[in-house]
């Protein structure tokens, strides 16, 4: 206990299968007590670092020191016994069980004594009833100690996703964590909601222990983060002390160069009215009506924000207008045609595209090419289908439009032929922009399209929006982060629990926006 | 001269496009994705034919022998490879052109039946000129094997039933109701002892290609590997039907239509499978018989597991167990092991392919015990001796309980020592798997392996067996190799602990 450091990882290498460098020669030191900021784009390389500082993944080199203590981990167990916690970004809960279930899961407390770590213990174990009585006491007191207040008997799936944080960060003080890794624990959350959190990692510094945030938000690492260190490309680019460095700073080692926050879009000049959504209601998945009455309109040479915190409808409206989800009422009409519970293909055919929330599911095909994944949508008419009733794949068309592409959205790639999963998310992204603004749409519609993405493209993909925009197109933009929908839009629609609740114009603070979004109408109107 | 010109921009054009073709093919071939799919492919042959012969020697016949007149056998009768493959071939597509387009078609087996049974209709009740003849009959049989599948695949776009069930009810349905259209209640009885149709013309068969019973048909596999390989890479269907299978979201994102190309998958797929059984009954039957496919449905699954749902794959596929067919003859008339042993070996082939973590797991310790020699010679060699000791432990104690049944009189006794053997052999395989593994407390399987070992010499001299010596020195060798672990390791550390001060 010698060493000031709670953790030093030591000269980490890590090479994927298939020669990704993800880390290169790290050196990551936290002092015992600290909220230390792990800065850096997507594919730097941070949650890789992280995944190996808990055992998920394993080094090809370097050492890992633990309260001066040389560790090897093998799994998530050996580091949680060494009383290191980690808070994913995609959270693992199991929605229908409750939140004490969830919190013991894996280190369920049993009746009785432990029968030892051999085999006989393990069946045993496997045998005995839980004490949930026991469990619930101890999640109280947990609760209690650090302010986290929730309910043990509720399921997770009725939560918010803030509080499905809390059970996540509640899981790791269960299991007696003193160092704590979050992984872009921001994401997901409220302004509000994000605030609550700062405060209790506050808590958790004042009480000693050790927090690593991994992020690439330069706002939270300078409101919250003691020392900060800084990856690119796998490398470690330096560590630095929050008192001595500015965001601007912070963006450049990030990026390599200097970044420009505010995107200087012009004044825009709305033409005729290309997407008119009247009265529109939208049932979800599970049939319950998440879109409730909503409507509006978007202009030709217009970016029209639709801002609130997931989960209040956008889905819904966004498949609705796209024909992936057909309304239960209401009217859409894009470009003077009545599209309302057309299909994709007819939607499209009208001059609508869409760049989807959700790259990976729905945005690209994996296990296909980037080329196959360019034409996907447009794969059945010339250019690139021929023949007779246009049955073939005209290969050499194909080749050539998507070798054109990849260079004039700087994709970056050995080749055309490689498979998207190759890709980072980054550029994922650029091949799901490339195919659906090629085509110079009328609509284009976006959601969250710069989800997950690193300062270059998030800069890129906003940057391509507004030229589009000052093209022409009209364009829907719905995102969970404020910024973006401030920078970027013309109008701002404030959706809350199905609803418009209000449309501002682009200077409206982002407090009242936050209002908004949190559902306070009265106090602001 | 203009004509000239032309002519010659053509042939560069098609040079070009031939060329292209081969660049493709080779790129293909030196993938790294498609070379480990190949060494997946080939470790899981290998490893299924190690595991048959442990088989075999419980069932007290020689593996060695078996394996070399298995491949005289299919080599020496390429004619009969080829013949066996013919129907496997399509088949195989049939569940991979499904696949492709994320469905499981189980009912290839039905769909064959159907396709068959209509073929042989075509062909006895209706007369044609040659040369058309045929060609009716193979497309009345695709057809028929096609509707067969489209209709599940109906179900299932458009009713959410799920494909494994409606394809497999679907086959049993198909297989009794042909039965009963020819047996003696039916239409189509011949009305002789045995529940078939009369014979198809003379028009209507396949004519033969080469040997006995190879038979025109294989053309028409190797043609229909060309057409789904250009269905699946080269048209917007096939695009569209592989965006269905990999990814139903983004598909419907994209605008394609998941359920006109399930159904049309599924169709298609039943297609197939009616041609492989419309060949058969008028490449090598000659008229439908009831119950007459061996299974060329349910093994079509196990071919396009092993071609990974590739129609190259599937054809490689289906000549490897075409030659299994054709050698598992000779090896049955030669050594006499059943002809069912093919069977099994085919099954483990699929095993292993379908569950790749075993060999990940085989291949991934034993780089980790190569590499380690280099530093280190003693650890990692114990480790490599042991396991392979184990795998001989295993041989052994099977090879024990089989000279056990050849004594005279089999008393308790030996049934005893045939019970302590099935424990070694059993141990004989954790022993590999702890040593291979690397597991720390590998040693104490090896001390129990001595003591059972020791159990079973003392049983044997009771019993009056004959391999008392054997096991009294295997005994020996295990305990000796648990104390040179012990021993060692001890030294290790003591060595450590120098280095360390």
């Amino acid at each position: 206990m010698s060493s000031q450091y709670a953790v030093e990882m030591i000269n980490i290498h890590k090479t994927f299968p298939g020669g990704v460098y993800a880390n290169q020669g790290v050196t990551l030191k936290v002092k015992r007590g600290e909220v230390h900021g792990l800065l850096g784009e997507n594919g730097a390389g941070k949650t890789t670092l992280m995944n190996i500082l808990y055992g998920l993944l394993n080094r090809d080199k370097g050492e890992i020191i633990i309260n001066g203590e040389h560790v090897e981990f093998e799994s998530p167990t050996d580091a949680i016994s060494k009383g290191i916690g980690m808070v994913h970004q995609h959270f693992k809960l199991i929605p229908p069980l409750t939140v004490v279930e969830n919190v013991v899961l894996g280190s369920e407390p049993i009746f009785g004594r432990t029968f030892g770590r051999g085999i006989i213990g393990k069946i045993m174990r496997a045998l005995m009833p839980i004490d949930i009585k026991m469990a619930v006491e101890k999640i109280i007191q947990i609760a209690e100690e650090n302010g986290l207040h929730i309910d043990p008997y509720a399921k997770v799936q009725d939560l918010s996703v803030g509080l499905q944080q809390r059970i996540e960060i509640i899981k790791t003080l269960y299991r007696k964590a003193d160092i704590l890794i979050l992984d872009e624990p921001t994401s997901v959350l409220t302004p509000q909601e994000v605030d609550e959190l700062f405060e209790t990692l506050k808590e958790f510094r004042k009480a000693g222990k050790t927090i690593i945030l991994i992020t690439h938000k330069l706002r939270e690492t300078m409101a919250l983060c003691d020392r900060i260190t800084v990856l690119r490309d796998g490398k470690l680019i330096g560590t630095v002390e929050r008192d001595n460095t500015s965001p601007e700073d912070l963006a450049q080692m990030m990026v390599g160069r200097p970044v420009v926050f505010m995107v200087d879009k012009g004044i825009s000049s709305p033409g005729d009215v290309v997407l008119k959504v009247q009265d529109l209601h939208v049932k979800d998945y599970r049939g319950l009506e998440s879109v409730k009455g909503i409507s509006f309109e978007v202009k030709a040479g217009e970016i029209f924000g639709v801002a609130g915190v997931e989960g209040n409808g956008q889905t819904e409206l966004v498949e609705a207008i796209t024909g992936l989800r057909k309304p239960t009422d209401g009217v859409i009409i894009i470009d003077e045609v009545d599209v309302t519970s057309k299909s994709p293909r007819f939607v499209r055919e009208v001059g609508m595209s869409h760049i989807p929330e959700d790259r990976q599911k729905m945005g690209l095909i994996l296990a296909f090419t980037i080329k196959e994944n360019l034409i996907l949508g447009r794969h059945y008419r010339p250019p690139f289908a021929n023949g007779p009733k246009n049955m073939l794949l005209n290969l050499d068309r194909i080749n050539e439009i998507s070798d054109d592409l990849v260079s004039k959205f700087s994709i970056k790639t050995s080749s055309s032929d490689a498979f998207a999963e190759t890709l980072s998310g980054g550029n994922q992204q650029k091949v799901v922009v490339a195919r659906e603004l090629a085509v110079a749409p009328k609509l284009i519609v976006a959601a969250q399209p710069t989800r997950g993405l690193d300062v270059g493209a998030t800069e890129f993909i906003r940057n391509t929006l507004i030229k589009m925009r000052n093209a022409g197109s009209a364009i829907l933009l719905v995102s969970a982060e404020l910024d973006e929908v401030r920078n970027l839009s013309d109008r701002i629609g404030v959706i809350y629990d199905g609803k418009i609740v209000a449309i501002r114009g682009p200077d409206a603070t982002p407090e009242e926006l936050g209002l908004l979004m949190a559902g306070h109408v009265q106090g602001v109107d | 001269m203009n004509a000239s010109e032309l002519s010659d921009a053509q042939k560069s054009g098609i040079g070009q496009r031939i060329e292209n073709w081969i660049l493709g093919l080779a790129k293909k071939v030196t993938d790294p994705s498609y070379r480990k799919q190949f060494i997946w492919s080939f470790a899981s042959i290998v490893l299924a034919l190690l595991v048959s012969s442990l088989i075999m020697l419980i069932a007290g016949y020689d593996p060695g022998l078996a394996y070399v007149y298995l491949a005289i056998g299919a080599f020496s009768r390429m004619d009969l490879v080829l013949y066996y493959a013919t129907p496997l071939i399509l088949t195989g597509l049939s569940v991979a052109l499904a696949f492709k387009c994320g469905l499981f078609n189980i009912g290839a087996e039905g769909q064959l039946y159907i396709g068959s049974m209509a073929a042989a209709l075509m062909g006895y009740l209706i007369a044609l000129p040659i040369v058309i003849h045929p060609l009716a009959c193979l497309a009345i049989g695709a057809i028929a094997g096609g509707l067969w599948g489209f209709v599940p695949g109906l179900l299932k776009a458009y009713r959410g039933a799920h494909e494994v069930v409606t394809t497999m009810m679907l086959s049993y349905t198909a297989i009794l109701l042909t039965g009963w259209l020819v047996s003696s209640n039916g239409p189509f009885w011949d009305g002789s002892m045995v529940p078939r149709t009369p014979p198809l013309l003379d028009t209507a068969l396949l004519p033969p290609l080469w040997g006995y019973s190879l038979h025109t048909g294989l053309i028409l596999s190797i043609i229909a590997v060309f057409a789904v390989d250009f269905l699946i890479n080269r048209t917007v269907l096939g695009y569209e039907m592989r965006a269905v299978g990999l990814n139903p979201d983004a598909a419907e994102y994209g605008g394609i239509n998941s359920k006109r190309n399930i159904a049309i998958a599924m169709g298609l797929s039943g297609g197939l499978s009616g041609l492989a059984g419309s060949e058969e009954i008028m490449g090598t039957y000659g008229k439908f018989v009831a119950n007459w496919s061996p299974g060329l449905g349910w093994d079509g699954i196990t071919v396009a597991v092993l071609g990974n749902n590739s129609p190259w794959g599937v054809l490689a596929a289906a000549i490897f167990f075409g030659g299994l067919r054709a050698g598992g003859n000779t090896m049955h008339q030669v050594v006499g092991v059943p002809i069912e042993m093919v069977s099994v070996i085919q099954g483990l082939v699929v095993l292993f392919v379908a569950a790749p973590r075993i060999i990940n797991w085989l291949v991934d310790n034993g780089n980790t015990i190569f590499k380690s020699m280099k530093e280190d010679p003693f650890e990692p060699s114990i480790n490599l001796v042991s396991s392979i000791l184990g795998l001989a432990i295993l041989m052994l104690g099977l090879g024990m309980i089989t000279s056990l049944y050849s004594l005279p009189s089999f008393t308790w006794i030996n049934a005893a020592t045939a019970l302590v053997y099935v424990l070694v052999a059993i141990l004989g395989v954790m022993i590999f798997i702890v040593y291979w593994s690397k597991r720390p407390d590998a040693g104490w399987f090896m001390l129990l392996a001595a003591v059972l070992w020791t159990i079973a010499g003392v049983l044997e001299i009771i019993g009056a067996g004959m391999s008392a010596l054997t096991s009294f020195i295997l005994a020996i060798f295990t305990f000796v190799l648990w104390l040179a672990d012990r021993l060692i390791g001890r030294l290790l550390v003591t060595k450590k602990e120098d280095d360390i001060e």
